[in-house]
């Protein structure tokens, strides 16, 4: 009889388990409302226009069919953006297969992060130039986005290297919200982010 | 029995401390070395350097390079992408004997602990060679 108990009892808790794993989740839209025209919408990205490692230029209507994380950093960086870099390169080579995710780096140096020196940049780290973007675009102008990225990032004359900015990973739906974030200097936040950008691939299906 | 496992609780702990003998050297590697060279050593693709399988683990070179730093340039026709490596002339003998330590303890196959005397030729040659 207790054998009949306990089996009954764990064939529950597998369907209960089961029966939570499918529920679709959905990611939540981070930031503030805002109002546009009369209407409250989600926060949204800033405005794009910013040359890649190819010299050509892209704009916010490039990623309405993508979905993609964005860092900001530069090539000289002696802090933490190679630690940043890594985690992304984490996440290019678990998402390098799904045709509906990009990978964006904005750089806050564009004086000397030209887009030749992006190119060489991405070479080296071997990435397709097609799949992450390294993108160059005005200073002050890459500030102002980084900001509405939920990422701070100033000139400073006092830290090594000449600029001053957080490591944040931001994952960006087709519309412009930000739906989800890791730290990029810290590694073990890098699978949950790659495990929201499956759910948020999915969602679009 | 009880003692048993409170004992092996202990060392467990104790031993989670210490993972290394160079604690110096490693505090000195997480602050200076790390962000770039990465916790594992492993570096990033050919951008940065790996320290887990470099060519200069033993050698007395590694301690020029830690004191005068390299600037590496990657080329591609004209364009250019300079990788520095900046220079730590600040650390002391003691500190650069530590730092290299524990890096050769944590990568070198054959590790050989280098003595402070190594360390202070290793330095004085690298200050007067000209390279």
């Amino acid at each position: 009889m207790k054998n009949i108990v306990s089996g009954f009892l764990l064939i529950m808790t597998i369907t209960l388990i089961t029966a939570c794993n499918q529920q679709p989740k959905e990611l939540p839209y981070l930031g503030n409302m805002a109002m546009v025209d009369g209407q409250e919408v989600h926060h949204t990205v800033g405005t794009i226009h910013h040359y890649n490692q190819d010299s050509i230029l892209m704009t916010n209507a490039d990623f309405k069919d993508v979905i993609y994380v964005a860092d900001f950093f530069f090539t000289s960086c002696p802090s933490i953006c190679p630690r940043v870099t890594k985690e992304m390169h984490k996440i290019y080579e678990a998402v390098k297969d799904n045709p509906m995710v990009r990978l964006v780096s904005f750089t806050i140096d564009p004086v000397r992060d030209t887009p030749e020196r992006l190119k060489l940049y991405a070479d080296n780290l071997g990435v397709d130039h097609n799949k992450w973007y390294f993108l160059t675009g005005d200073k002050e102008g890459t500030f102002e986005l980084a900001d509405t990225y939920f990422v701070t990032a100033y000139e400073d004359e006092e830290v090594p290297g000449g600029f001053d900015h957080s490591g944040k990973i931001i994952l960006v739906d087709k519309t412009g919200h930000i739906r989800s974030y890791s730290e990029g200097t810290e590694p073990q936040s890098t699978p949950k982010i790659i495990e929201d950008i499956k759910i948020l691939s999915d969602s679009y299906k | 029995m009880k003692w048993l496992f409170v004992i092996l609780a202990f060392t467990i702990i104790i031993s989670g401390c210490y993972d290394t003998p160079y604690m110096q050297g490693q505090r000195l590697y997480q602050a200076h070395c790390q962000n770039c060279h990465m916790e594992d050593g492993s570096g990033l693709k050919s951008l940065i350097k790996p320290l887990n399988s470099s060519a200069y683990l033993g050698d007395d070179a590694m301690v020029c390079i830690i004191r005068r730093g390299i600037l590496d340039t990657i080329f591609n026709d004209k364009d250019f992408l300079p990788k520095e490596m900046p220079a730590f002339k600040k650390l002391s003998v003691v500190e650069m004997a530590n730092l290299v330590n524990y890096i050769n303890n944590k990568w070198q196959v054959d590790f050989k602990e280098k003595t402070i005397l190594d360390i202070e030729a290793a330095v004085s040659q690298c200050d007067t060679a000209d390279y």
